[in-house]
């Protein structure tokens, strides 16, 4: 829509009494969809979804959208992973995560392709595909951030892809090498997979700290750490481990700071959860510059996506890594996986995230 | 189920609805009726169908009588209701219990001794509004209850306190020693009751400054209070008896997943869960509410539980802990200080005033 038009609609908008801004927007919107599909021919097509109707409040509710464009294709979902930093920072307005509501929360999401647009290369209906998704029951998925779900791979496992890569490239980026002493300070869905990547990756001992021992049975499972420390163990006993790199994946200040107190003289400390604080007044001398501390930021937004210059790995590699990973065996997360919810459920599996997401930590929404 | 056989005592304008109510509630028979001023009994015993009691006494020496329904000035519940238990008779008496603690301590030993029952008429809280605030509070839409504000202006003209507006005229809610206090206890003591009963909470601390502004007498029509309730919720209660141009009452109760309204407009429920398959997030109101009698209610969950052996739904215990308030924020105004409310226990009869 020109700007020029969305600013004469807009202005009509806000003289509308508010009580019947709702409905007018609803209309418009049908409205447009449908004439979106005429123009398009694409049809229209109806699911439901993961709504974030305000702070702290998720509802399943209807949507309609289009059927697949160019190098998209249409899929029924079968499992979606809840991001529980991300979507949880977005529900409570967090900073760094201030959306407008309603949003629509959810990226991650294995289903079975209905449809197809064009040049969609070797996908066919049928296929069992994962990528990018809201939380819903249909929707698009463009082929440029879709993967082929290998058989055999566990289809709820398969779900974590979204989560799977942005670990993957912060382990990727903490250069971890065989024998590396390595901490990772949180034990939500991306600490616990940052635990088992680098389990994969040879390093070896690996120290799980979290605040609370309410996720040490995961933490410490087969696949994962060989040590586990929580803050009631006290501060000096995270200060002793003296690691060879220091994974950080809450996205706190205090979290980061414990992560570089946790790192020896020279150490690295990898910042891969998304930063969802403030942090003012650190002792950066002390903390950091003093013990010759290498911090390195890892965020998936720095992926590239096709972009393949020598040592560099793309969004791509890195999907096509973490299946492979699954389909061998070297990557078992059904451990982690310690709810699935029914789609309906959703308002109580987003209040209990909000609340802290008790001893939660991967859940899996079934679609199917 | 044989009905209870009840003497209505008292023939003043509550009494005469009380007695209606009962009768039609089907849990009770009317056994007769008593009241000082002769007229109105006879008037009301006619119109019901029933006897004439010459005495209080003669009505509890009744053989036929089960029950009394006191509809009678507070001052007077206490001796009332000792004399009625010591005659086997089990005890339906009007809001407040008691003017006093200690008195409501006497009226519950005395009925412990006699093994009589005993329920404190609050039954607004049997009113469909009431009932469906609670369902809703018990299915979650509160989460954790953190507070209560509650604006409850009325006008009640100056015949009100002088009893103008009785069958039976008589002054004595304008006195602060007959009636136990002003609006509060006479009145406010309602809300007081179904938001103990929709919250499950009890106030634990209170605050209040109260004014006889206009009104005869010595009692209060005008108060502000605060209070605490349970352990973790807030709230105020801003009410009057002399507010000018038209009733204005809201009651509204918080939790940290939601919010009920209790209006004119019925009752509104904002919840973050979807609660009975409302979509969360919205503001919900309920309007059309079955006309029930609250008071045939109260009569017969009263009946049943007597008959089941069991303490009735609105004992002893929630009229002394409903008078427990009132007097606590009396008292902090005496002191110019927050008094702690005392809470409920076995020992309750030992309770300091």
């Amino acid at each position: 829509m020109p700007v020029w038009l969305a600013n004469i609609l807009g202005s009509v908008y806000t003289r509308i009494p508010p009580r019947m801004r709702p409905p007018l927007k609803r209309a418009f919107l049908w409205t447009m969809l449908r004439f979106q599909s005429v123009t398009s021919r694409r049809p229209v097509r109806q699911g439901k979804r993961v709504e974030f109707l305000d702070f702290e409040i998720a509802h399943l509710e209807p949507y309609e959208f289009l059927g697949p464009g160019a190098q998209e294709v249409l899929v029924d979902a079968v499992a979606s992973c809840v991001s529980p930093g991300t979507e949880r920072a977005v529900l409570m307005g967090l900073p760094g995560a201030r959306r407008r509501f309603p949003y629509v929360p959810g990226y991650s999401v294995v289903g079975r392709v209905r449809e197809t647009g064009k040049n969609v290369g070797d996908i066919a209906v049928g296929d069992l595909v994962a990528g990018r998704m809201p939380h819903s029951s249909a929707g698009i998925m463009k082929t440029n951030s879709l993967f082929k779900v290998p058989t055999g791979i566990d289809i709820d496992q398969a779900s974590f892809l979204e989560l799977g890569i942005i670990t993957l490239q912060g382990i990727r980026k903490a250069g971890i090498r065989p024998g590396d002493r390595v901490a990772v300070v949180g034990q939500g869905l991306i600490g616990q997979l940052a635990v088992r990547l680098a389990r994969a990756a040879g390093a070896d001992p690996i120290v799980a700290i979290a605040a609370s021992r309410r996720r040490m049975g995961s933490a410490l499972g087969p696949h994962g750490a060989h040590e586990f420390l929580s803050l009631a163990d006290g501060r000096a006993a995270i200060t002793r481990l003296e690691a060879d790199i220091v994974i950080e994946a809450v996205g706190s200040a205090k979290a980061i700071t414990l992560a570089m107190e946790a790192a020896k003289p020279g150490g690295k400390v990898v910042l891969l959860g998304s930063s969802r604080d403030l942090g003012r007044g650190l002792d950066w001398w002390n903390l950091a510059q003093r013990r010759e501390l290498t911090l390195i930021g890892a965020h998936i937004g720095a992926l590239p996506a096709t972009d393949v210059s020598a040592g560099r790995w793309t969004y791509k590699d890195e999907g096509v890594l973490f299946m492979k990973l699954l389909a061998t065996g070297r990557l078992d997360l059904r451990d982690l996986i310690t709810w699935r919810p029914r789609p309906d459920e959703c308002n109580n599996v987003f209040e209990v995230l909000a609340e802290g997401g008790r001893e939660h930590v991967g859940i899996v929404f079934q679609w199917a | 189920m044989n009905p209870m056989r009840v003497a209505i005592i008292g023939a003043g304008a509550i009494a005469q609805r009380n007695a209606t109510e009962a009768a039609s509630s089907g849990a009770c028979a009317i056994a007769g009726v008593f009241d000082v001023n002769v007229k109105v009994a006879r008037d009301m015993a006619k119109r019901l169908g029933t006897a004439v009691f010459e005495s209080y006494e003669q009505a509890l020496a009744s053989r036929d009588v089960d029950a009394v329904l006191l509809s009678t000035p507070h001052h007077v519940h206490k001796s009332m209701t000792i004399e009625a238990a010591a005659a086997r008779k089990h005890v339906m008496v009007e809001k407040p219990m008691a003017t006093t603690m200690a008195d409501a301590d006497e009226m519950i030993d005395a009925c412990r001794r006699a093994g009589t029952a005993l329920t404190v008429n609050y039954s607004f809280r049997y009113t469909p509004r009431i009932q469906k605030a609670r369902e809703l509070v018990e299915a979650g839409a509160l989460g954790e209850i953190t507070g209560v504000q509650v604006v409850a202006h009325q006008f009640k003209d100056p015949g009100y306190w002088m009893g103008a507006r009785s069958n039976s005229p008589d002054d004595w809610r304008s006195s602060r020693e007959k009636c136990g206090g002003g609006y509060l206890i006479m009145n406010v003591c309602h809300t007081i009751d179904y938001l103990y009963y929709i919250t499950g909470l009890k106030g634990t601390r209170v605050y209040c400054e109260y004014e006889n502004s206009s009104s005869p007498g010595d009692v209060e029509d005008v108060l502000s209070l605060t209070c605490r309730w349970g352990e973790r919720a807030v709230g105020a209660i801003s009410a009057s008896s002399i507010l000018r141009g038209g009733d204005f009452g809201d009651e509204r109760i918080f939790g940290t997943k939601g919010t009920i309204i209790l209006n004119g407009d019925g009752l509104s429920m904002y919840s973050t869960r979807p609660i009975e398959g409302k979509k969360p997030g919205q503001l919900h109101t309920y309007r059309d509410f079955p006309s029930v009698s609250w008071t045939g209610e109260w009569c017969r969950r009263f009946v049943a539980a007597v008959r089941e052996g069991r303490d009735p739904e609105i004992s002893f215990r929630e009229g002394w802990e409903n008078l427990a308030f009132i007097t606590a924020a009396y008292r902090s105004q005496e002191v110019g200080r927050p008094v702690e409310i005392p809470a409920w226990t076995k020992e309750s009869e030992l309770c300091p005033q």
